[in-house]
């Protein structure tokens, strides 16, 4: 019998599957329109089609935008807070800043639950964590009568200082339980034990709208794949790279939210991985955007600073994901004083780029690439026929003419400019943190990532490209290559000359009690659980804090701070080792390993690599087409060189080779581009 | 002033490749002082970084910066040009914080790294923090009672910090020391000096790549990119005249009377000129403005405007600025200017008013005050009674805009980036709890687009002792106004409720170390928005929804809009509009409005003393000012406060309004 592991990436416009077979290490893809209505539509047809029969899957993987679309459509069940009196307005004040500094009518999202829908109760817990205001439980009982006449859905308690003592709120989520059976109550105090009510609130605010809506998906998928005859537990992708079975998935629904993006992260630190690197920087260019993720020493970077809509932080640890709006489909412009740009607005799948023959006549990266024959006519396999014509129509009116260019010239400069965007964010993600480009290597994937990877690091001094076998699947791939994950934390703060090691112990310990009570629950037996620590510190006086992992058992400060000192250094290039040092946090990840499969190897068998074709390409490195021979990245056998100029083609993807560029085919069918050497 | 630019020189993808480095680059600044920062006033944002050329002009701004430093940064660039001229070394690094040479107030400590190519220096890094204290006599370093600077903090006049690579170790510890956290201050230098150095590897990394003829170039360019830009923007508007003018509440060394700053703005083909004369003289208070702060307002209102043009020195060459000396606009040494942001945020929000008439579609009337809390005292909840000190800002609304409500609780205008505080810090830092901070019922000044909502932070003075509280704040006369028939919010000020009493006294909005003890509770509501457009037309189903979440109560709901509305289910939040109950409120509000705002402002304020009208009442119905704690009414105050809101609410209003009564019947 076939053991088959299978992931399901929903996006906007496409389902991915990604199907392994356990043994042979053998990957195939299938792509399917996806279905907004009800995601599961198109998944469960993805699947049929693809030809698998649930029967023989031993891992089913998902990664859903199902959490994001309804944070961002708005489309959420009634839903309440219940806050301490005088503050129920926490997150409409927010931090009261904007994101748009200048525009007056741009304004920041409204929040997820309705003022009318905040409702209060008499309790005060003091910063110390005493009873200031004892709860006051007729008010309490009173709050629950009206909500449950209101017919809410989900309510998120959230009372002041709860962090540190979280009595009233377990008081009150009691008697909400006793008063509205079968409405999903959240706790600040659960969902995030950490000072400071706006992130605090917030995050639980969307952990609690989202539990219904991801618990009924994620039920509803379940039931359909257990009658499809899944046998085991379906994991899904959450925005720390890890997983959640159905068991807690609806406990920590907010976790979802940003599943979508982690997903290419992490595949993109696989393939990396395997490579033997370990420092990679992921370029996963689609359509309408770019996603750009770092990993370092083997991990992926990860964040709390984060959100899906500006001014409502979600402080759940998620895969760090820079997006700039450059894809195939962004648009060329030129401003009124006459410079060129490139995005972010894009001409999305719908028109399209000129060359789609869909109305739009303004030239997208896509058109350029067309035009200088990086791309060939003809997409998807024979698919989608592109006018090259109307690529070479649109660069010329818009962008040639206007500033005095031959359009040869003019399709360069468009394709530069989405270039040089793409390496500011990199620079973001990696110089201003502190890293290095050229200690890195560059996994170009997406649809539009082969086409811009090489270009892009020689900009930044990248010595090597990767491009995957499926650039356009791969997101899938990620979702594949994950472990089961929760993250725990707490505040505390303390100085580190005055921190008393048994009690950080003592924390830590009941940290990792809680966090393999879950993992029990996930079914993760313990040979394959794995704890790790860490604590936030800073320089006192300083406001942001930085992670620096420590050993278990926990018994020296001193230790823990040298490792600080380190990283200050590295990431901010100086350090204060006579200032005293305060702890913030302690954080612990509990991580239940998920067997790998291994991706089918190929030998080498000294075949060479043979054209299919060739046509005339214009390189950024000449002046002057080339003619350019063309091969099929599925033809390429591993051990194969190919010396640029060259491209190569696939079902969803096209890779450029520019002169002087020597290529290379691993046993993984990585085309693997040595750009330092030219 | 040159016209026109010479045109771009580099070709379209180095141009955009070197623009968007250089704004890059300026992120990268902010991005590190953010995270190695200090002053938790800098933390929260109150920060900007600039690159300047090597003449002191700017190159690019952040994205981020706070908008009350805009248009300062190349004045202070070119103030360290001046001093130092030819003695600048590779490794140096200089120092100002001077307003009085283009600088904002003491606080604002700008650090700047020349960047060398060879032996020449091709451009300058520049980063700007609001420390927390910079010495003088209170806590935060802004005294009320201050005339002249010396009470106010360390001025320093541009001064070499870092020489040839060496820190300058006396004279870091010497500013320190004047200062009442010399700790956090020594910091803040390191930080800010590391954040220009991050500028300049960037800068040099272009020049490596580029060459340094190129880079130079860009530099250039990318100024002449944005005057022509802005240029070609302002031709296409009509040429015109438009003249405002907004007030400071008062001068306690004048009596009664508000202080006017009068704007006359002028566009001529595709320049804009911004005239202050007519404005008052400086005045006995913190609040006057230096030219540096004055100019910084006028970019800072025009510029949101012209939201999308990046922000450089190309952006300030078309506008011109009038101001006469000495005058509240043009502060010289040594008058007190901490005050600053008043004056800057009544030429921000007067600019608005004027480009809402040429820019309609952008339409917005006036947003809250700025208000800024500072006590101080011991904390007895620690073993050595350690000083602590409150520093508290709050959000308010803003205006109504042309088709859309104001924004509910955002930060004040003079920088929308500043973030306001968490509470949980608060009480941990802090032996003060807060009661309540919420979203202020009935603070939107009503309108056909109502204003955004203020707030009110009501607190309780825990265990302390030696504790005194200080207030800047504005509006507590000028109101909040609102526009094209809007009317003004509520006043600006602070009560205090002493421990064991239960009424609470009115301390206005300007007031300097008042005692307090443990137990007094302290109470701020924050304005909200001026409204725009006539109340009496906005849909009364946006009135029922802002009755429902509470942001207008029923009783203003029919005294400001006319609209009368019936309790279906309070449970439920449940409302329905009585629609011949609500033409008839509207129909007879029509008729006596206008008669309101000439009753005899005595007659008023004796009502308001016996309680028979609120402060609601009086500004939105009467404009009659007078002290909101004891009701002493001020004439000469009302006066201009009436004259301000018959140009800008009653001359919009539709009377017709009035007939709809008889017309239904």
């Amino acid at each position: 019998m076939t053991k088959l592991r299978v992931a399901v990436d929903i996006g906007g416009t496409f389902t991915d599957i990604c199907i392994l077979d356990e043994d042979s290490g053998a990957l195939r893809v299938a792509k399917t329109a996806s279905t907004p209505e009800d995601p599961l539509i198109g998944a469960m047809r993805g699947l049929d089609e693809a030809e698998v029969s649930l029967r023989d899957v031993t891992l089913f993987s998902h990664g859903t935008t199902v959490a994001t679309n309804a944070l961002v459509t708005r489309r959420l069940p009634p839903a309440a807070m219940i806050c301490t009196e005088g503050y129920r307005d926490v997150i409409e004040i927010r931090r009261s800043n904007k994101e748009d500094l200048w525009d007056t009518y741009n304004d920041v999202a409204q929040p997820y639950i309705r003022r009318r829908d905040r409702l209060t109760v008499r309790e005060r817990i003091d910063h110390g964590g005493r009873v200031a205001t004892p709860l006051d439980e007729s008010d309490a009982r009173e709050k629950a009568r009206i909500l449950r006449k209101r017919g809410v859905q989900a309510v998120a308690v959230c009372f002041m200082n709860s962090f540190i003592n979280p009595q009233h709120e377990a008081r009150m989520k009691e008697i909400l339980q006793e008063e509205l059976p079968g409405v999903e109550i959240t706790t600040s105090s659960e969902t995030l034990p950490e000072i400071f009510e706006h992130e605090r609130f917030s995050t639980t605010v969307v952990n609690a709208i989202l539990s219904p809506v991801v618990g009924g998906y994620v039920k509803r998928m379940n039931d359909a794949l257990q009658q499809g005859g899944y046998a085991s537990d379906l994991l899904m992708l959450h925005s720390g790279g890890g997983v959640m079975t159905p068991a807690t998935a609806g406990q920590f629904a907010g976790r979802l939210a940003g599943s979508g993006i982690a997903a290419g992260a992490i595949a993109s630190r696989h393939i990396a991985m395997l490579c033997g690197y370990e420092n990679s920087i992921g370029l996963d260019m689609g359509g309408t955007s770019c996603d750009v993720s770092l990993v370092f020493g083997g991990e992926s970077r990860v964040t709390k600073d984060w959100h899906i809509e500006f001014g409502y932080p979600i402080r759940f640890p998620s895969i760090e994901v820079l997006t700039i709006g450059a894809g195939g489909g962004s648009l060329a412009w030129i401003d009124d004083a006459g410079s060129l740009h490139n995005g972010p607005q894009s001409a999305g799948a719908d028109p399209g780029p000129a060359c789609y023959g869909r109305g739009n006549t303004t030239p997208t990266n896509t058109d350029a690439n067309l035009a200088l024959g990086r791309l060939g006519t003809s997409l998807a396999g024979g698919q989608i026929e592109l006018d090259k014509a109307a690529s070479e129509e649109a660069v010329r009116t818009a962008v040639a003419e206007p500033l005095g260019m031959d359009p040869v010239t003019a399709a360069k400069a468009i394709v530069s400019v989405a270039n040089a965007n793409m390496a500011d964010a990199v620079r973001l993600i990696s110089i201003s943190r502190g890293y290095d480009p050229r200690d890195f290597a560059l996994v170009a994937f997406g649809g539009a990532g082969a086409l811009h990877g090489v270009a892009l690091a020689k900009e930044l001094s990248i010595p090597t490209v990767i491009v995957p076998p499926n650039p356009g699947v791969t997101s899938a791939l990620g979702c594949l290559l994950v472990d089961v994950r929760h993250d725990l934390s707490q505040t505390y703060l303390a100085l580190a000359a005055e921190a008393d090691p048994a009690d950080i112990e003592a924390r830590f310990g009941e940290m990792e009690a809680e966090a393999h009570r879950r993992l029990v629950k996930e079914g993760v037996a313990e040979a394959d659980m794995v704890l790790q620590r860490s604590i936030d510190m800073m320089y006192q006086g300083q406001w942001r804090s930085l992670q620096v992992p420590v050993a278990s058992p926990f018994t020296s400060v001193p230790e823990a701070v040298a490792a600080f000192h380190a990283d200050h250094d590295r990431e901010y290039a100086f350090r204060r080792d006579d200032t005293p040092v305060e702890l913030f946090r302690l954080s612990v990840t509990a991580i239940g390993t998920v067997p790998k499969a291994e991706l089918m190897s190929h030998a080498a068998n000294g075949a060479k690599a043979v054209a299919e074709s060739s046509r005339m390409v214009d390189f950024d490195e000449v002046e002057g087409a080339l003619e350019t021979p063309i091969y099929s990245h599925e033809g390429l056998p591993a051990g194969v060189t190919i010396e640029g100029p060259a491209i190569v083609e696939q079902l969803d993807s096209t890779t450029v080779i520019p002169p002087g560029v020597r290529a290379e085919v691993d046993e993984w069918l990585n085309i693997r581009i040595h750009v330092a050497e030219a | 002033m040159s016209k026109n630019g010479t045109g771009i020189t580099l070709d379209p993808v180095t141009f955009e490749v070197l623009k968007n480095s250089f704004i890059t680059t300026v992120d990268q600044m902010a991005e590190q002082i953010l995270r190695t920062c200090y002053s938790f006033v800098i933390y929260n944002r109150d920060f900007s970084s600039a690159l300047n050329d090597a003449n002191g002009d700017s190159i690019a701004q952040g994205n981020m910066d706070i908008a009350v430093h805009v248009g300062t940064l190349h004045y202070t660039c070119k103030a360290v040009i001046d001093t130092f001229k030819d003695d600048m070394r590779p490794g140096d690094v200089f120092m100002t914080n001077d307003p009085y040479a283009g600088g904002t107030h003491f606080n604002d400590v700008r650090i700047i790294r020349p960047v060398f190519v060879g032996d020449e220096i091709i451009a300058f890094a520049q980063s700007n923090g609001h420390w927390s204290d910079v010495g003088g006599s209170t806590p935060g370093s802004f005294d009320v009672l201050a005339k002249e600077m010396f009470r106010e903090g360390i001025r320093i006049t541009p001064t070499r910090l870092i020489d040839a690579g060496k820190w300058r170790h006396d004279f870091a510890e010497m500013i320190a020391a004047n200062t009442r956290d010399p700790e956090s201050i020594i910091g803040d230098m390191n930080a800010q000096a590391e954040a220009t150095r991050v500028a300049e590897r960037e800068i040099l990394r272009l020049v490596e790549k580029y060459g340094k003829d190129t880079v130079v170039t860009g530099c250039k360019e990318v100024q002449d990119y944005v005057e022509l830009a802005t240029r070609q923007r302002i031709s296409e508007l009509p040429d015109g005249t438009w003249e405002n003018v907004d007030y400071i509440d008062r001068d306690p060394a004048l009596g009664e009377g508000m202080i006017p700053i009068k704007v006359k703005l002028t566009i001529k083909g595709d320049e804009v000129t911004y005239d202050f004369t007519g404005s008052h003289d400086t005045i006995s208070t913190l609040y006057n403005s230096a030219f540096g702060g004055t100019f910084s307002a006028v970019v800072a209102g025009m510029k949101t405007y012209f939201p999308d043009l990046p922000l450089n020195s190309g952006f300030y060459r078309p506008i011109n600025v009038i101001a006469p000396e000495n005058s509240i606009v043009d502060a010289k040494w040594p008058v007190a200017v901490t005050g600053f942001l008043m004056p800057f945020e009544k030429i921000m929000n007067s600019i608005y008013e004027i480009w809402s008439d040429i820019m309609p579609e952008r339409a917005i009337a006036c947003a809250f005050n700025l208000e800024y809390l500072l006590t101080g005292g011991r904390d007895l909840r620690t073993k050595d009674r350690n000083i602590f000190m409150f520093y508290d800002w709050l959000p308010g609304g803003w205006g109504g805009r042309n088709g859309k409500d104001g924004c509910n609780v955002t930060t004040a205008c003079f920088g929308t980036g500043l973030m306001t505080q968490p509470v949980e810090g608060q009480e941990r830092l802090c032996p003060i709890i807060a009661n309540e901070y919420q979203i202020n019922t009935d603070s939107p000044g009503p309108g056909r687009w109502r204003g955004g909502a203020g707030v009110v932070k009501t607190s309780t003075l825990q265990d302390a002792e030696s504790t005194v509280i200080s207030y800047i704040c504005d509006r507590e006369r000028a109101i909040v106004w609102g526009i094209k028939g809007g009317l003004p919010s509520m006043p600006h000020g602070l009560y205090i409720q002493r421990k064991g009493k239960n009424e609470r006294e009115w301390l206005g909005s300007i007031f300097s170390d008042v005692p307090i003890e443990s137990g007094d509770i302290f109470s701020r509501p924050t304005a909200g928005g001026g409204g725009l457009g006539d109340p009496l037309e906005r849909d009364p189903a946006l009135v029922m929804r802002d009755v429902e979440d509470d942001y207008v109560s029923i009783e203003r709901a029919r005294k400001d809009y006319g609209v009368v509305l019936k309790v279906i289910d309070l449970d439920l939040a449940s409302y329905e509009v009585d629609v011949e109950a609500t033409r008839t409120e509207r129909a007879a509000i029509a008729k006596a409005r206008r008669s309101w705002l000439e009753e005899d402002g005595a007659a008023v304020a004796e009502r308001y003393r016996n309680g028979e009208l609120d402060e609601f009442d009086m500004v939105r119905r009467y404009g009659v000012i007078v002290d909101w704690g004891t009701g002493e009414y001020f004439p000469k105050t009302t006066a201009e406060f009436r004259t301000m809101m018959k140009k800008r609410s009653a001359a919009h209003w539709n009377d017709a309004i009035a007939e709809l009564d008889q017309a239904a019947e």
